[in-house]
């Protein structure tokens, strides 16, 4: 089992003999350039969320001054106390919510979509799998408004529900891992088959084990995805107490168009935590990240 | 790989029953919400496209929203709009993290996922926060842009960077960018780092060029990649909704109007649902188009 | 998949569970004064419950830019809340006319038509729609004013322009004193077009400079494609191209209030009562609000009017209707909580009989505003295709101030918002 494992053809390490060799070999123009316009562009690409950080502490003086303060140098706590007169933790866990929801029924149904798209040969099969394929780039936006007369018609507009199932639906879980389950040796499954395990202990026991991986990169994907899927949940969600942590920065960006201190407590709250998740588990991310993509 | 499957197929009729039973059993739950989830509504949108559906009203109209839509100036501006916004940002979001991967991956393994973290970082902040954020540092009056570039002599006094209609599409695109490189540029480094290296040493020892090396036998090698990745960011591009919808909502006269952003402005604002429909309908038929090209192109480039 | 059809069926069944206590009614409020601030309302809330203990009021709060999706986006889902407040620009011509609310005439009395019409003759016709059902019941109302910084138009020398006492300037002294103040060093002003947000600055401005009218008095057609009309866009069009007026398709009403209270601008075209109010807190040291008239041709201004008040969307259940209807005359018509939910709003009431309510309280300075009341015109806010003709008027003015030919452009938008006349 294991060894099959290990045979799945999925490099992430990098070769590292290869890897060394390289670094101790003369040092080109082109690259002492590319390396200082990298430098600047990180600088550049870091810039917003520190604006987003230290705009959050400015009171309104600081905001507004038309020389920008590049540091808070009389940090305060205002904004985010005005924020919290807001449920704005609620926002925060409704998002967390949301995101966990969307990636736990997307991954259960799309590792036993993909996996019966991959080997079992059902009538229909290939059909199907076109139709996912071509339905991975539609936008949202076109089916919005059936979708949100489906809802009410469910009694789950302004639920989080409302956005949780359509994001399950989404056909691109189902495609990666019907990649994923592609790996699977067919002999493998035949000599479960044989050894009389049924249809659903070899997947628990065979299948899932080796699509592992998969899933995981499946997760992170979908949980991204949630988060910053605005659009969905712009529609469906109204109500202060069922607003995400994204929609709640928007409507203070709408109600107080320009308290910019109030607007970033709002983005940092709503930034800070998945930064957090996402340096702590930064090769996780990566590796799923890269998985996705391995077959794409 | 489906070839392979397929190739087996001798099954006797029991067995296939009961391969067509488990198949849909194993099918079920994900069919279930792709069924109730997006094929309905889009069953549903087409149907209600041939509409003239608003609040009030829900009576046939045949093909009047399509011709409406191909007469519609705004609907040809966002159109327009939008192939820009994918013509540009596709490309360049390629070539841009192509580039950067191609910097870093041979760095140490620790700065190699530093960049790619401060690469990935406008992803992980949220479309939103880094949405709001850009549109304080846009502000003719109390943005660091002007206030950066003034002083640097750039310009010679504040711009409306989104309240103008020559640069308002240009900074959209922009910040479309910034979110879009991260993960391209984590493909692409691990894609270069799985390069088969005694090719390249081979032929670097037989005076290849670097560039050559690169055209000859890296550029192959990724192909798989950078087509997924070129069909990443055309739907991210085309789906850019947050920015038109919190910076410019379509503005300036309409010179960053999209056909995503036009639908909702016409199905909330307007409440013209059935006309809405028409134009999603439209904008699903751009989109496969877009898609096939890009596979055709992408496996001509293959073969 | 049991699961989560557990979950959902759990969800569905909590709703009504909660509801079956009390009757339960929802409130959704634009953004009207202190109708935002969450301890205002709960406290006019709890007033209601000491009378009518069996009513549970939940509040939700829009905002300008985004509540009208809102909406919209309940009307379709059919999770409209029961009561909404605002004017009659959306209860009657928009909602109203599309026929998602009920009649309120049992509301309106003998006595209340008497006390309104005291206040305003025509207040009952803004409230009444193209069939004759009263939409709308309302609580306040207001003039429309500008704001100007006193203390930056001493400096640049420019209160020389301005009527002190009466609030009022000539269109020729406004375009006086933006140049003095523009030499000065200041940002005169922003004729602001982003989007919709508090647009009746910008209609009041483009209309007063010359006597044009917005809509004809019958509410059958929008003229500002007049002949003064004309005159006035393209007058704020050379203002603009001087350099002595700056144009900002980028933001919205909101925005340039923040802009006029942090001393970014001398003048802001959007300011009331309540917004003198609301903005209290943020208004930067060194600057004087000093509200005034638009400034017009013959130095008499015509100002926009706003009318806020209740309306009950249709949603089926004559329980809740009966609740709401109960809140909204407590809240109106209670000689106690009337003038208070009034003051809340910062505006002044529709009802004569409450008299002044500002004088000799916290609010005192809002009497100040009362002088703008006699210059109130005509609500044209009512004329069919209001909500069309909001998004093509800021779309105009995004087109005017891009160097566009003024009359041309009037004609499209002429034709645009006519064509949404049925």
């Amino acid at each position: 089992m294991s060894e099959t494992v290990k045979a799945t053809p999925h490099r992430f390490k990098k070769p590292r003999s290869g890897n060394q060799d390289r670094s101790v070999r003369r040092v080109t123009a082109f690259q002492v350039i590319s390396v200082v316009l990298l430098i600047i562009l990180a600088l550049l690409f870091t810039f917003p969320l520190y604006w987003i950080i230290t705009g959050s502490f400015k009171g309104p003086q600081a905001v507004n001054a038309r020389i920008p303060v590049w540091f808070p140098t009389e940090p305060t706590l205002l904004n985010y106390q005005k924020l919290f007169e807001k449920p704005a933790f609620l926002w925060l866990f409704n998002t967390v919510f949301l995101c966990a929801a969307s990636m736990a029924f997307t991954c259960v149904a799309a590792s036993m979509g993909g996996y019966a798209l991959a080997k079992k040969r059902f009538f229909g099969r290939t059909v199907i799998f076109s139709i996912f394929v071509c339905a991975m780039a539609l936008p949202k936006q076109v089916i919005l408004i059936p979708l949100l007369k489906e809802m009410a018609f469910l009694g789950l507009h302004n639920t989080l529900w409302s956005v949780i199932l359509p994001t399950v639906g989404w056909p691109f879980g189902v495609f990666l891992m019907k990649q994923f389950s592609e790996n699977i040796p067919g002999e493998l499954l035949e000599a479960a088959r044989i050894d009389g395990a049924g249809e659903v202990r070899t997947f628990t026991q065979i299948v899932l084990p080796m699509i592992k991986p998969g899933i995981g990169a499946l997760a992170i994907f979908t949980f991204i995805t949630a988060w910053n899927d605005y659009f969905l949940q712009l529609i469906m969600l109204n109500d202060t107490n069922v607003l995400t942590i994204s929609l709640g920065i928007a409507k203070l960006q709408s109600e107080l168009s320009t308290d910019y201190g109030l607007i970033m407590a709002g983005a940092s709250l709503g930034s800070i935590p998945i930064i957090t998740v996402f340096l702590m588990f930064q090769k996780f991310f990566t590796r799923g990240i890269t998985m996705g993509a391995v077959k794409g | 790989m489906t070839k392979a499957v397929k190739g087996g197929s001798s099954l006797s009729r029991a067995n296939q029953r009961r391969e067509n039973i488990a198949g849909y059993l194993f099918m079920l739950p994900s069919l279930l919400f792709f069924l109730g989830f997006v094929i309905f509504p889009m069953g549903m949108g087409l149907f209600t496209s041939f509409f003239n559906y608003t609040m009030t009203d829900f009576t046939f109209v045949g093909l009047d929203n399509y011709r409406e839509l191909i007469a519609d100036p705004i609907f040809q501006k966002a159109l327009v709009n939008t192939v820009v916004i994918v013509l540009v940002s596709v490309p360049v979001t390629c070539i841009f993290s192509l580039w950067v991967a191609a910097v870093i991956y041979r760095m140490h393994d620790r700065y190699t996922s530093l960049f790619r973290c401060i690469f990935y970082l406008p992803v992980v902040t949220g479309s939103v926060a880094v949405t709001v954020v850009w549109k304080w540092m846009f502000s003719p009056y109390t943005g660091i842009l002007n206030y950066v570039f003034t002083n640097l002599g750039i310009i010679s006094r504040n711009i409306n960077w989104l309240g103008s209609a020559d640069t308002a599409l240009g900074c959209i695109i922009l910040i479309l960018l910034t979110t879009s490189v991260g993960q391209p540029i984590v493909l692409y480094v691990s894609a270069l780092s799985n390069v088969d290296a005694s090719l390249t040493e081979a032929a670097e020892v037989d005076g290849a060029t670097n560039l050559q090396v690169f055209w000859k036998i890296k550029w192959p090698q990724i192909m798989p990649t950078t087509l997924y990745i070129l069909v990443i960011t055309t739907i991210n591009s085309f789906q850019c909704f947050a920015l038109i919808q919190l910076l410019t909502s379509g503005g300036p006269n309409n010179s960053t109007q999209t056909i995503m952003y036009y639908i909702y402005y016409n199905a909330f604002k307007l409440s013209r649902y059935g006309y809405g429909s028409a134009m999603g309908i439209v904008l699903a038929a751009i989109i496969a188009v877009f898609s096939a090209l890009q596979f055709k192109l992408a496996k001509s480039d293959n073969g | 998949m049991k699961k989560l059809f557990a979950l959902v069926l759990c969800l569905a069944l909590l709703v009504p569970a909660f509801a079956l206590a009390q009757t339960e009614i929802t409130l959704w409020t634009y953004p009207i004064g202190n109708w935002t601030d969450a301890e205002t309302v709960d406290g006019i809330i709890a007033n209601f419950n000491e009378k009518f203990p069996d009513i549970k009021v939940s509040v939700q709060y829009l905002d300008y830019t985004s509540g009208d999706d809102q909406v919209t986006t309940a009307i379709e889902a059919g999770t409209t809340p029961d009561i909404i407040m605002e004017g009659p620009e959306r209860l009657v011509a928009n909602w109203g006319a599309a026929g998602k609310m009920l009649d309120l005439s049992d509301l309106w009395t003998e006595e209340s038509s008497a006390d309104i019409a005291a206040a305003g003759a025509t207040l009952k016709a803004t409230c009444t729609g193209a069939d004759g059902k009263l939409y709308l019941y309302p609580l306040c109302m207001t003039t429309h004013c500008m704001v100007i910084d006193r203390a930056a138009f001493e400096k640049a020398g420019a209160l020389q322009y301005i009527d002190e006492e009466n609030r009022t300037w000539t269109t020729e002294q406004f375009r006086s004193a933006m140049k003095a103040l523009t030499d000065a060093g200041y940002l005169s002003g922003i004729v602001y077009c982003g989007g919709q947000g508090g647009d009746q600055g910008t209609r009041a401005l483009v209309y007063n400079l010359y006597g044009a009218q917005f809509a004809n008095a019958e509410h059958t057609a929008y003229t500002i494609g007049s002949e003064a009309g004309i005159k006035g866009l393209t007058l704020l069009q050379e203002m603009v191209n001087e350099g002595i007026l700056t144009a900002d398709p980028g933001i919205v009403a909101g925005d340039a209030i923040a802009l006029f209270c942090n001393g970014t601008t001398a003048t802001c075209f959007c300011w009331n009562a309540s917004s003198a109010a609301s903005n209290k807190a943020t208004i930067a040291e060194g600057i004087e609000p000093l509200a005034m008239a638009f400034p017009s041709d013959d130095g008499v201004p015509v100002l926009d009017g706003g009318i806020w008040g209740f309306g009950l969307f249709d949603n089926g259940d004559e329980a809740k209707v009966a609740a709401a209807k109960e809140f909204i005359r407590f809240v109106c018509d209670d000689p106690q909580q009337g003038p208070k939910s009034v003051y809340a709003t910062g505006f002044f009431p529709v009802r004569a009989s409450f008299g002044d309510i500002y004088t000799g309280t916290e609010k005192a300075e809002y009497a100040d505003y009362g002088v703008f009341m006699p210059y109130l015109g005509d609500i044209y806010q009512v004329t069919p295709g209001w909500a069309a003709q909001r998004t093509e008027w800021w779309n105009l003015l995004q087109r005017i101030f891009a160097g566009g030919d003024v009359t041309a452009e009037v004609a499209v938008y002429t034709e645009n918002v006519n064509a949404n006349i049925k």
